[in-house]
């Protein structure tokens, strides 16, 4: 928990409190025990003082005594020793006195001298040891002569302490007055020192219950700032965490990181420790140097956010339940100031990629809208028989794309041939869109060819290789419906803006019925017969190409097909040049082997015949042989093999003209669908027409085709 | 205050000059890439400076090491439609203040400017 400037202000008020309350305790302490020292002193001088007043008298009366014993001869011994003992006593206690220092007043200085004065008169008496009688039996104890100088002495002595003992007991007096007043006053102010000890003390303890009080608050602040932290890092979805100038993770950090990146040992973990596995190695020496601009003063903190390399970063994580996740996050940056500059560095880490997918769902359904706008203007150029003839085409070639994913394959080399097989197919499909136009279905059978080529550069193949196949396929397949469906909508739009002038100028009020837009459709909008000749040359370089075939395209009459037959004509040759190509012509080396010319020739001739139009559809290539076919329609169950030992050559080369035949076992792009000459077959029946083949093994293929003057009477299947 | 703009774009420099609404900022002058640009720094001293990274003759990365080894305190925003973010984060390093992408708003452009000067 950070500390507020008005809890550091409290703290320090408390602290400052408490050492002043603490001195004064120790000066009162201090001072109590000076003054408790001095006040011992003072009582002593005091007792000393209130004894020695008696002395003076003592003194005198014990002179007295000695006197009254010198003059009645009677034993003085003991009243000497009596007078010895008192004056040595005062001596020394007024000495005493004197020597403890704490007692400076007049009356002890005028004592001392006075006592001085006493000196004189006294220190003979006192010192007297010699014998004051001589006894004789005439005249009994008499003074001797020693007797009688130390009767004068004591007589002396008696007289001046007669005079001086009052004037010395009243100095005693008054002195011993003094220091009562002294220690009165000295108890008076321990007493006063003692009053401020006990209020400091109470100050003090209630300051320290108030600081008690107030840390036991604050520490229930910072704990509940605590759980509120750690609720917050907790329930926060962003990743938080801070790095220091290593860029070291602090020992705080959110839940959500321990989520995002699937471990909980975050504490003293550095950056590039924390990344290494995620993220390419140029992309997080990037980022670290990133970071250490932050630690710098230069640069701008808001000014370099659009730089952050790590502003989106994908990421491939375990799902928990043994799979792999793409997550995409975004890390922020901020600097955490302190007093001295830069403290720290915030990350912010975001998961985003819910936001990411949002924004690709609509930049793809933004692509979506686009391509249909070009798909639209595209199909408004594209004859609508082609368009249906080459939506049929593309579709029955997904399905077979579908049919080959579908095929059980185990080996590696089953993976590469239905590989090579998907290649074809989708190459073929996106050549005829591009030709078309059809940009958006170009694009999309691209990306089945990236995902096939990715695929073929791999070392080992498996079933699961093929799985992202299936989803772009049926992505595929519902875009075709859409153009399909867009294909009807658009004829509609053009039926509707042909037939309201068209209304206008019937007579017959009724109108007519209404028929499906899609079939009409055929029939009410001239085709160019002049874009035959350019698709049709570059169908026929395509399949040179990509079956190593050598062969050139002859066309002749073309420009005279009629609109309403243009889309069948085109359709029809498009899968007779697949054949040729595939079948027909054969590759040079094999023409050589066979001296013909290296670059085989196929023909085409429209032309009007008697009853109509004829297009005839030749090649100089391998030819069909009558037995082939036979096998072949054996093998794929069209016809027993009692059937096939009856047919005679007719009838066995009608047989390529019956749904689902091929010839060809595998599969490649431009043959072996079982989907080819039938087809054909059924669009010129479907006009009325006739179809017929001729051929010679070795030498050529030719197909005829009559179609009747008037128009058709119905579309195309 | 005194301004430089360099970039190799004749617009993109109109731009710049035109947008940026700071009284207190004195256009003194532009240049089209980096040599251009050290020799106008010399004569005019200025204190802020826009600066491309991708310029004929010198880029802008050599031209902001050469900018903050003339004048250290010199304040440099990197305009830039780079989108390689570690060519970005090394004109950084050599002592450029902020990175602005382009295209970028007036808003963005003087906002930018504001922070740069503060």
């Amino acid at each position: 928990m950070l500390l507020s400037g008005t809890d550091r202000r409290r703290q320090l008020i408390t602290a400052g409190v408490g050492t002043v309350l603490t001195l004064v305790m120790g000066l009162v302490l201090f001072v109590g025990f000076r003054i408790a020292t001095e006040m011992r002193a003072n009582i002593a001088a005091l007792q000393t003082a209130s004894t020695l007043q008696t002395y003076p008298d003592d003194i005198t009366r014990q002179l007295a005594s000695l006197r009254d014993r010198l003059e009645a001869r009677a034993y003085s011994g003991q009243a000497l020793e009596d007078l010895r003992g008192t004056v040595r006593r005062f001596d020394r206690q007024l000495k005493e006195l004197n020597a403890t220092g704490y007692v400076h007043s007049q009356e002890l200085t005028r004592a001392l001298q006075l006592w001085q004065e006493y000196g004189p008169v006294i220190e003979p008496v006192v010192s007297f040891n010699g014998q004051p009688y001589v006894d004789s039996d005439t005249a009994g104890s008499t003074l001797s002569r020693d007797g009688r100088t130390h009767y004068a002495e004591v007589k002396r002595a008696q007289l001046f302490a007669t005079d001086n003992s009052r004037t010395l007991q009243v100095q005693l007096a008054t002195l011993a007055t003094s220091l009562q007043r002294d220690a009165s006053g000295a108890a008076a102010r321990l007493r006063t020192l003692l009053s401020i000890g006990v209020l400091a003390a109470l100050v003090l303890a209630a300051a320290a219950v108030w600081f008690q009080f107030t840390r036991a608050r604050h520490e229930r602040a910072a704990r509940e700032a605590q759980d509120q932290t750690r609720d917050i890092l907790m329930t926060v979805r962003e990743g938080f965490f801070l790095l220091d100038a290593e860029y070291r993770i602090g020992s705080v950090w959110s839940d959500a990181l321990t989520h995002m990146f699937g471990r909980k040992d975050f504490a003293g973990l550095t950056f590039e420790e924390l990344l290494k596995n995620l993220v390419p190695a140029s992309t997080l020496a990037t980022a670290t140097k990133y970071i250490k601009l932050l630690w710098g003063e230069r640069a701008h903190e808001n000014l370099m956010k659009s730089i952050n390399p790590l502003g989106q970063l994908e990421i491939t994580m375990d799902n928990g339940h043994g799979g792999k996740e793409t997550r995409y996050l975004q890390f922020d940056f901020h600097r955490v100031m302190g007093p001295a500059g830069i403290k720290q560095v915030l990350c912010a880490v975001g998961d985003i990629t819910s936001s990411v997918l949002l924004a690709r769902e609509l930049q793809e359904s933004q692509d979506n809208a686009n391509a249909q706008l070009d798909m639209m203007l595209a199909m408004m150029h594209v004859d609508p028989l082609q368009l249906v003839s080459f939506l049929d085409g593309a579709e029955t070639g997904l399905k077979l794309v579908n049919t080959i994913l579908k095929e059980p394959a185990r080996t590696d080399a089953e993976f590469r041939k239905k590989l090579s097989g998907l290649f074809r197919e989708l190459h073929s499909i996106k050549g005829e869109a591009s030709a078309l136009s059809l940009s958006s279905i170009a694009s999309r059978v691209h990306t089945l060819e990236d995902i096939v080529s990715e695929l073929k550069k791999k070392a080992e193949l498996s079933g699961n290789d093929f799985l992202p196949m299936v989803l772009k396929l049926d992505e595929l397949l519902a875009h075709l419906r859409s153009v399909r469906e867009m294909a009807g909508r658009l004829t509609a739009l053009k039926e509707g803006a042909h037939a309201a002038p068209a209304a206008a100028l019937a007579a017959v009020p009724a109108p007519a019925p209404v028929q499906p837009a899609a079939a009409r459709a055929p029939q009410q909008f001239a085709r160019r017969a002049e874009d035959l000749v350019p698709t049709l040359h570059a169908l026929a370089e395509r399949l040179a190409q990509d079956q190593g075939k050598r062969f050139k395209l002859k066309l002749a009459g073309l420009g005279d097909v009629p609109a309403h037959y243009v889309g069948t004509v085109k359709d029809c040759l498009i899968q007779m040049l697949r054949n040729s190509a595939v079948h027909g012509i054969e590759s040079p080396e094999i023409r050589q082997a066979l001296t013909k010319q290296d670059v085989g020739v196929v023909s085409v001739a429209f032309q009007k015949a008697a009853d109509g139009f004829e297009l005839v559809f030749e090649d100089d290539g391998a030819g069909i042989a009558p037995d082939t076919l036979k096998a072949a329609a054996v093998r794929r169950q069209l016809v027993s093999e009692d059937e096939a030992a009856a047919m005679d050559t007719r009838t066995a080369m009608a047989l390529i003209f019956r749904p689902g035949f091929s010839t060809q076992d595998g599969i490649s792009m431009d043959a072996g669908r079982g989907v080819g000459m039938d087809v054909v077959a059924r669009s010129v029946y479907a006009l009325g027409g006739k179809i017929g083949v001729s051929t010679h093994p070795g030498r050529y293929t030719r197909f005829k085709i009559s179609l009747p003057a008037g128009a058709a009477s119905s579309a195309v299947a | 205050m005194k301004l430089m703009i360099v970039d190799d774009s004749n617009i993109m420099r109109r731009r710049i000059e035109r947008s940026q609404q700071f009284e207190e900022l004195e256009l003194v002058g532009t240049a089209g890439n980096g040599v251009e640009a050290i020799e106008l720094f010399k004569r005019t001293d200025p204190d802020v400076v826009t600066m491309d990274l991708t310029m004929p003759r010198m880029d802008g990365i050599e031209c902001i090491s050469l900018l903050v080894a003339l004048k250290p305190e010199v304040r440099i925003l990197v305009v830039s439609a780079l989108a390689d973010k570690a060519t970005a984060v090394e004109a950084m390093e050599k002592g450029a203040n902020g990175f602005l992408n382009k295209p970028f708003t007036d808003r963005q452009l003087n906002e930018a400017i504001a922070e740069l000067m503060r």
